[in-house]
C-alpha cells in the first residue's frame, strides 16, 4: 500500500460507490413500486464488469502494462450506460410520484431509486477524476 | 520524463472524460427514441408531420365562432365571470344586507387571508393558470374587485401585506418538497388540515389600527377557504385536524377559532360603526357553516366556489347586484359531515394481507347503499315524519339525541336565494313510459322588485314498497328528476317552462328482479304513487310531497310544505319491462354483483337500508382480510393470452389503399372501417394500446395523426394555446396563427372548478363551456381532452370534489352531458373521468371499493350515462381505483357490457396516469374496451414487450380473441379521432412524414464531436507513449 497514490485511494472510493449503487439499485428492484420492472442483467453486469476493472485497475496496476490504462475509458463506459439504463425504465415512475401518486410509500420507494442512481453517477464522477491522477508511485 | 507521464495522465482522463461523455450521448439516443412525445411537447417540436397535398379550406369540418385569438379569448374570459354571477350560491342575506349599494362598494375592508389569497382552483389537476401579458389575463379577489370600482380598505390590506409571512400553508410541489404559499392548501393523503387564518392578537399587535379603519370601510368582507387537489384528502373529524394548533376545531371542514375571531371581530366592528358582515365560501367541499348561519351578526353568506381566473368579477357583480344571483347548491351543507352513513366509511382500510406488489392496498365499504346527500338527510327526514324505519333513533344524530333534520342540515341541496324572489307552479305532469319520459310545466312568476333568474327544479318521490323491503331495493324519499333555468324575468313576468325527463331516472335497480335477457337484475318501477314537485332545493320538495301525503308540522314537519305543487302518478301494478332494455335495445342484466363484499365474503357487510336506520346504521369495515379468491383476482392477472379461435381469420397488413382522412365522419357502421383496420398490422395495434399516454401518436399504415392529450377539466391546461397552433403562414388553415401573435403563452386553466357550474343549475351555461373548450380546441390544435368530471361527491371529504360536479348523479348528468355535447359540435372530444367510482384519493391505485349494483347504477353510473347516450362521447378515462377486486381497466362488466353494450360506447378510452405495469393489466384493459394505456414508449415490439413480457406478438397472434379484442378497440379510438377536429386539414392525400427535430440534431452533433475527441485523446495518449520510449 505504500507504492499507492491519490489515484487508487480515488479508484477504491470509485468502486465503493458503485458497489453501493448496485446494492441501491437491487434494493430498489425489489421494493413496492419499481418491483415490478424486475432487475435488469444490463445494469447489474455492466455494474459488477466495472467494479471488478476498478479493482483491478486499484490492486493490479502496473506501469509498464499500459493495457491498463483502458480501464477507465472502458469503467467510465460501463457505468455511464449502467446509470442510463437505470434512469431510463423509472422516468415515468417517478414522475407518477412525483404527481399522481404521491405518498408516503412511494416515495420511500422512490429514495432508493434516488440514492442509487446518485450513486452510479458519483462513481462515474470519480471514475474520471481518478484516471487523471497516478495509480501508484511507480507511475511517476 | 515525469513530465511525459503526466501528459500520458492527463490524456488517459481526458480520453476517460469523453469516452463516459460519448456513452452517455449514445445511450441517451435510446432515451429521446423512448420519451420523444413527451421531449417534443416540452420542447413544442414535431417528430412526425403530415404531409398534405391540394390542401384546401374544405379539409377543415370544425369551425370556430371566432376569428382571432383576442375574440376567442375574450369569450373565455366572459363565460368565466358569467359563470360565477349565476353559479355563486346567496345562502343567507338578512334584512338584504345584499347587495351592496354604489356607496357601500367604496367602504369595502376585506378580512381574512383568503380574502387577498384565495383558492382559484386545485393544488393539482385544475391549478389555476395564472396568465399575463395577454388579451384574458387572469384576476383574483382583489384585482377584480378594484376592477369594478370598488375601494378596499388600505390599513387593513397594508396589515395583510405586512403579515404575509404569517399565514402560509404548505404545498407540496412537484419533486415531493414542501413550498410554503400563502393560500390556504389541502392535506395531503396522510397529512392534517393546518388552519393558517392570523389571530386577532397578532394582527392588533401588528397595527392596533385596524379595527378602527372599519369604522370608515364598515362593509367588512371575510372570506374563508378550503382548498382542493387531486391526490388531497380531508380525514373526518379531529383526526383530519392538526392536533398541535389546538385551535377547538372539530373538522377540518369545521371552524377554527382563528377563523371564528375573525368573523367575531367584524361582527363585534359592526356593532359599532354600523355595517355589514358578509361571509365568502371559497370552497369546493361543503363545510360546516352552521355556527355561521347562526350568528345574527353576520348578515349575508355568498358561496363562491373555486372561482378560477375570472369568476371574482363575478362575484364582484353579485356582491353590487350588477347580477343577481341565481345559483343553488350541489351539494347537501351539513351541520356535521362526519354523522352522515358514509362517512363512517371514509378513510385508509388496510387489508391485513395487503400486498403493495400487486398495488393490494386497501378497501372502501360504501355500506350507506344510495343514501349519500341529500338522499340521506331527506329520506330519514321524512322517516321521521312518517314515523317508519326508527329513523328518529339517535345514531347518526350529530347531537346525540334523538335524529332531527335541523340539527343534521344548515343547507339543503339545491337551495339558493336571489335579490329578487319567484314563484313557481307545477301545472301539469304526464307520464309516458313508452316514450321513457315525464313531462312537466312549471309556471314561474318574478314576484321581486329586480330581475333574475330562477331553477326550476323538478323532483319525484318514488312508492317504497313491502316487496322493496322484502327485496332490499331501497328509495330516496326524494330525488331530482331534472331542472331547467329561465331567462332573466322583468319583475311580474312570468314564464312557462317544460321540462321533458328520462323518467329512467326515476328507476330503481333491482338485482333480484327477473329481466328480459332470462337472468336477474332489472330496472323496475314499483306499484304506487308517484309524486312529482318542484322546490327551492330538496328539503322544500321533500315538504311538498310530505304535506300533499297528509302530514304537517304536527308530525315534526319542518316546514308546513305547499301540497298544491304537487303533482301524483299512480302506478298499478309493478314495471319491470319498460326499462328492461336501454335506448339502443340492449337486455339489462346484473353486472356489477361482485362490487358487494358479500359476494366474496357472505354476511359481511349489513348494508343501510330506510327500514330499519338505526339496526343497519353502517358500521366501519375496517382489518378485513381478502380470501384466496379476491387475492386471486387482486394480482390482475384475469386474461391469459392463448392459442384459441381462428387467427387466421382476423386480417393485419392488408393493402386497402385507404387512409384515415377518407373516412372523416363516415357512420361507425361504414363498411370501409372493417377495410382501414385491416390495413393495420398487429405490431401497431399492440404498440398503441400499450403505449397510449400524453398523445394519440400517428400510425403510417392507416394515415392517422397525432392527437395531443390534454388534461383538465378547468380548462385545456396542458399547453399553452400556442404550443401546437399553426403558425405556417401558407396553409390553407382558417385558424391558423402569426407567430408573434402576443395570445400564444396563453394557458386555458382559467375556469371556475365544476361545483360552481353545477351550481348555475344551467345546461346552457354547460353547454357554453363545452363551446368556448370547442373553439379553444381548433385554434390551439388540442383534441382529446379529460375534461368532465362525473365522479359524484360520495362525501365533501374527497378534496377531489372540485373536479367533479355535485352529490346527485342528475345534475352531474345533465351539466356534463350538456357541456360535452356543445364541444363535440366542433370536433372536440370531451372525455368524462374517472369511470367509475373514484371516491377518494386515499390508495386510489389499488384500493377496492364495493358497494350494491343498485347503488351504483343510481348513483355514479346514472352520473355517466347520459354523456354516453344523449351527447355521444367519444371519449372515456377509467380509473385508479378496483372495481370491487378487478383492476379499473379490467372489469368487463363495467366496462364492456354497460358501458359500451347497454349505453352503446362507441369511442376512445384511456386508463389514468397509472405507471405501474402490472396494475395497468394490459390484456385485461384490451379485453375489456380500454384503448390505450397511458404509459409512453419507443414505438417499438421490443420496448412494449419489456414493458409487459406477455404482449409479444408471437402469443397475441395465436389468440385470435385477443386480436378481435384489438380490432374492436383500434376500431373505437379512430372512430372517435376520425370524428374530431384532429382529421382538420387531412385529406385523402395525407401521409406521414417523420422529421429530424433539433434535438436530433444536436445530439448528432454531440455524438461526433465526443467521438472525435475520443479518438483524438486516444491518439494523444498513444502519441505520449511513444514520447516516453
Amino acid at each position: 500500500m505504500k507504492n499507492k497514490s491519490l489515484g487508487f485511494y480515488i479508484t477504491i472510493i470509485t468502486a465503493i460507490l458503485a458497489v453501493v449503487g448496485v446494492i441501491f439499485y437491487l434494493i430498489n428492484c425489489n421494493t413496492d413500486y419499481f418491483g415490478n420492472l424486475g432487475v435488469n442483467a444490463g445494469v447489474v453486469a455492466c455494474m459488477v464488469i466495472a467494479i471488478v476493472l476498478e479493482l483491478v485497475y486499484g490492486f493490479g496496476y502496473k506501469a509498464s502494462a499500459k493495457i491498463f490504462d483502458l480501464i477507465p475509458l472502458v469503467c467510465g463506459a460501463l457505468m455511464m450506460v449502467a446509470f442510463v439504463l437505470f434512469i431510463s425504465v423509472r422516468v415515468n415512475g417517478i414522475a407518477s410520484i412525483l404527481t399522481f401518486e404521491n405518498n408516503a410509500q412511494t416515495m420511500a420507494d422512490l429514495t432508493s431509486a434516488v440514492v442509487g442512481m446518485v450513486f452510479c453517477f458519483l462513481a462515474v464522477i470519480f471514475n474520471i477524476i481518478g484516471s487523471f491522477f497516478k495509480v501508484g508511485k511507480d507511475e511517476a | 520524463m515525469k513530465e511525459k507521464k503526466t501528459k500520458r495522465r492527463l490524456w488517459r482522463g481526458l480520453a476517460t472524460t469523453t469516452t463516459s461523455v460519448l456513452a452517455l450521448s449514445l445511450s441517451a439516443s435510446m432515451i429521446i427514441d423512448t420519451f420523444r412525445t413527451d421531449i417534443d411537447k416540452f420542447l413544442g417540436t414535431q417528430s412526425t408531420q403530415m404531409v398534405t397535398e391540394n390542401q384546401s379550406e374544405d379539409d377543415y369540418a370544425f369551425h370556430s365562432d371566432y376569428s382571432s385569438t383576442t375574440e376567442l379569448l375574450d369569450a373565455i374570459e366572459d363565460l368565466g365571470e358569467r359563470m360565477n354571477e349565476e353559479g355563486s350560491v346567496l345562502l343567507k342575506n338578512e334584512n338584504n344586507a345584499l347587495p351592496l349599494s354604489e356607496e357601500e362598494t367604496q367602504k369595502v375592508t376585506l378580512l381574512g387571508f383568503s380574502s387577498y389569497y384565495p383558492v382559484q382552483g386545485g393544488d393539482f389537476g385544475s391549478t389555476l393558470s395564472v396568465n399575463t401579458g395577454t388579451d384574458a389575463d387572469t384576476v383574483d379577489f382583489v384585482q377584480a374587485l378594484t376592477a369594478k370600482g370598488y375601494a378596499l380598505n388600505p390599513t387593513v390590506s397594508d396589515l395583510y401585506d405586512t403579515l404575509k409571512d404569517e399565514y402560509q400553508s404548505d404545498l407540496i410541489s412537484m419533486w415531493g418538497t414542501s413550498e410554503p404559499v400563502n393560500r390556504i392548501t389541502a392535506p395531503s393523503i396522510d397529512g392534517t388540515f393546518k388552519s393558517a387564518e392570523l389571530s386577532t392578537d397578532t394582527m392588533d399587535a401588528t397595527d392596533s389600527t385596524w379595527r378602527d379603519s372599519m369604522n370608515d370601510y364598515n362593509v367588512m368582507i371575510v372570506t374563508l377557504a378550503r382548498a382542493a387537489g387531486e391526490n388531497k384528502n380531508y380525514m373526518p373529524g379531529e383526526a383530519g385536524v392538526d392536533s398541535e394548533q389546538n385551535l377547538n376545531q372539530a373538522d377540518p371542514l369545521g371552524l377554527s377559532d382563528t377563523e371564528r375571531a375573525i368573523i367575531n371581530a367584524a361582527v363585534e366592528a359592526k356593532a359599532s360603526n354600523g355595517g355589514k358582515v358578509i361571509v365568502i365560501l371559497n370552497n369546493a367541499s361543503a363545510m360546516e357553516i352552521e355556527e355561521i348561519k347562526d350568528n345574527t351578526g353576520v348578515d349575508a353568506i355568498l358561496q363562491v366556489g373555486l372561482p378560477g381566473g375570472y369568476g371574482f368579477y363575478g362575484v364582484a357583480d353579485v356582491l353590487s347586484g350588477a347580477a343577481n344571483p341565481s345559483g343553488h347548491l350541489p351539494d347537501t351543507y351539513a351541520v356535521d359531515n362526519s354523522a352522515s352513513p358514509a362517512a363512517q366509511n371514509y378513510g385508509n382500510f388496510a387489508w391485513t394481507n395487503a400486498d403493495s406488489a400487486y398495488s393490494i392496498n386497501s378497501e372502501l365499504v360504501e355500506a350507506e347503499s344510495i343514501y349519500t346527500g341529500y338522499k340521506y338527510y331527506e329520506t330519514r327526514y321524512a322517516d321521521v315524519v312518517m314515523g317508519q324505519g326508527n329513523a328518529s333513533d339517535s345514531v347518526g344524530s350529530s347531537t346525540g339525541g334523538a335524529w332531527s333534520y335541523d340539527d343534521e342540515v344548515s343547507y339543503p341541496f339545491g337551495y339558493g336565494l336571489s335579490y329578487t324572489t319567484f314563484e313557481q307552479t307545477l301545472d301539469s305532469l304526464s307520464v309516458n313510459l313508452a316514450e321513457r319520459t315525464v313531462t312537466a310545466e312549471v309556471t314561474v312568476t318574478n314576484t321581486g322588485d329586480v330581475a333574475g333568474k330562477d331553477v326550476v327544479q323538478l323532483y319525484v318521490s318514488v312508492p317504497y314498497t313491502d316487496y322493496d323491503r322484502e327485496n332490499l331495493v331501497e328509495k330516496a324519499g326524494i330525488q331530482l328528476l331534472d331542472y331547467e333555468k329561465t331567462d332573466e324575468l322583468q319583475p311580474g313576468e312570468s314564464v312557462t317552462i317544460t321540462i321533458e325527463a328520462d323518467a329512467q331516472d326515476m328507476t330503481s335497480w333491482d338485482s333480484t328482479a327477473s329481466n328480459e335477457a332470462g337472468t336477474t337484475g332489472n330496472y323496475i318501477l314499483d306499484a304506487g304513487n308517484y309524486y312529482f314537485t318542484v322546490g327551492n332545493g330538496s328539503h322544500e320538495a321533500m315538504n311538498n310531497v310530505l304535506a300533499a301525503q297528509g302530514y304537517a308540522e304536527a308530525d315534526g314537519m319542518t316546514d308546513a310544505g305547499n301540497a298544491a305543487n304537487v303533482q301524483t302518478w299512480t302506478l298499478d301494478a309493478m314495471d319491470t319491462t319498460s326499462f328492461a332494455y336501454t335506448e339502443n335495445g340492449t337486455a339489462v342484466e346484473n353486472q356489477l354483483q361482485d362490487m358487494d363484499l358479500n359476494y366474496y365474503m357472505p354476511g359481511t357487510v349489513t348494508y343501510l337500508t330506510r327500514n330499519d336506520w338505526s339496526g343497519t346504521w353502517p358500521q366501519t369495515y375496517s382489518d378485513l382480510t381478502a380470501t384466496d379468491e379476491m387475492i386471486q383476482i387482486m394480482q390482475n392477472d384475469t386474461y391469459e393470452i392463448t392459442a384459441q379461435g381462428d387467427p387466421d381469420s382476423i386480417t393485419w397488413g392488408a393493402d386497402n389503399g385507404l387512409t384515415l382522412a377518407e373516412l372523416k365522419g363516415a357512420d361507425f357502421d361504414d363498411e370501409q372501417w372493417d377495410s382501414l383496420m385491416d390495413q393495420m398490422n398487429l405490431e401497431d395495434a399492440m404498440i398503441r394500446t400499450g403505449f397510449g399516454g400524453t398523445s394519440t401518436k400517428a400510425i403510417e399504415s392507416i394515415s392517422s395523426p397525432e392527437v395531443i392529450q390534454n388534461d383538465g377539466p378547468n380548462g385545456i391546461n396542458s399547453y399553452t394555446l400556442g404550443q401546437y397552433a399553426n403558425t405556417d403562414e401558407n396553409s390553407a388553415d382558417p385558424y391558423k396563427v402569426s407567430a408573434d401573435d402576443p395570445n400564444l403563452n396563453y394557458k386555458f386553466g382559467t375556469m371556475c372548478n365544476e361545483t360552481v357550474i353545477a351550481s348555475t343549475f344551467s345546461k346552457e351555461m354547460a353547454a357554453e363551456y363545452g363551446a368556448v373548450i370547442g373553439n379553444y380546441s381548433i385554434w390551439s390544435n388540442l383534441t382529446i381532452f379529460w375534461g368532465a368530471g362525473t365522479n359524484l361527491h360520495r362525501t365533501p371529504y374527497n378534496a377531489r370534489n372540485h373536479e367533479y360536479y355535485s352529490e346527485d348523479a342528475v345534475l352531474t348528468a345533465y351539466q356534463a352531458a350538456s357541456y360535452i355535447a356543445a364541444g363535440k359540435e366542433y370536433g372536440v372530444i370531451i372525455a368524462p373521468k374517472h369511470y367509475a367510482f373514484n371516491d377518494t384519493e386515499i390508495n386510489r391505485s389499488g384500493i377496492a371499493t364495493f358497494m350494491t349494483e343498485q347503488k351504483a347504477r343510481e348513483n355514479e353510473l346514472r352520473g355517466v350515462q347520459a354523456s354516453i347516450e344523449d351527447a355521444q362521447a367519444l371519449g372515456v378515462m377509467t380509473t385508479f381505483n378496483r372495481i370491487g377486486c378487478y383492476a379499473g381497466n379490467a372489469h368487463y362488466g363495467l366496462l364492456i357490457n354497460i358501458l359500451r353494450n347497454e349505453w352503446g360506447f362507441k369511442g376512445l378510452m384511456s386508463e389514468d396516469f397509472i405507471q405501474d405495469a402490472n396494475y395497468s393489466v394490459l390484456k385485461e384493459a384490451v379485453h375489456c374496451g380500454v384503448t390505450m394505456t397511458c404509459n409512453t414508449g419507443d414505438s417499438t415490439m421490443e420496448a412494449v414487450s419489456a414493458k409487459w413480457p406477455y404482449w409479444t406478438v408471437d402469443s397475441v397472434s395465436q389468440d385470435a380473441t385477443m386480436m378481435q379484442d384489438l380490432k374492436n378497440v383500434m376500431k373505437w379510438q379512430y372512430y372517435a379521432i376520425a370524428n374530431s377536429n384532429a382529421m382538420d386539414g387531412l385529406n385523402e392525400t395525407s401521409r406521414i412524414v417523420e422529421v429530424r427535430t433539433w434535438y436530433d440534431n444536436a445530439l448528432t452533433g454531440v455524438q461526433i464531436v465526443f467521438a472525435v475527441l475520443t479518438i483524438a485523446a486516444i491518439a494523444m495518449y498513444i502519441r505520449s507513449l511513444k514520447k516516453e520510449k
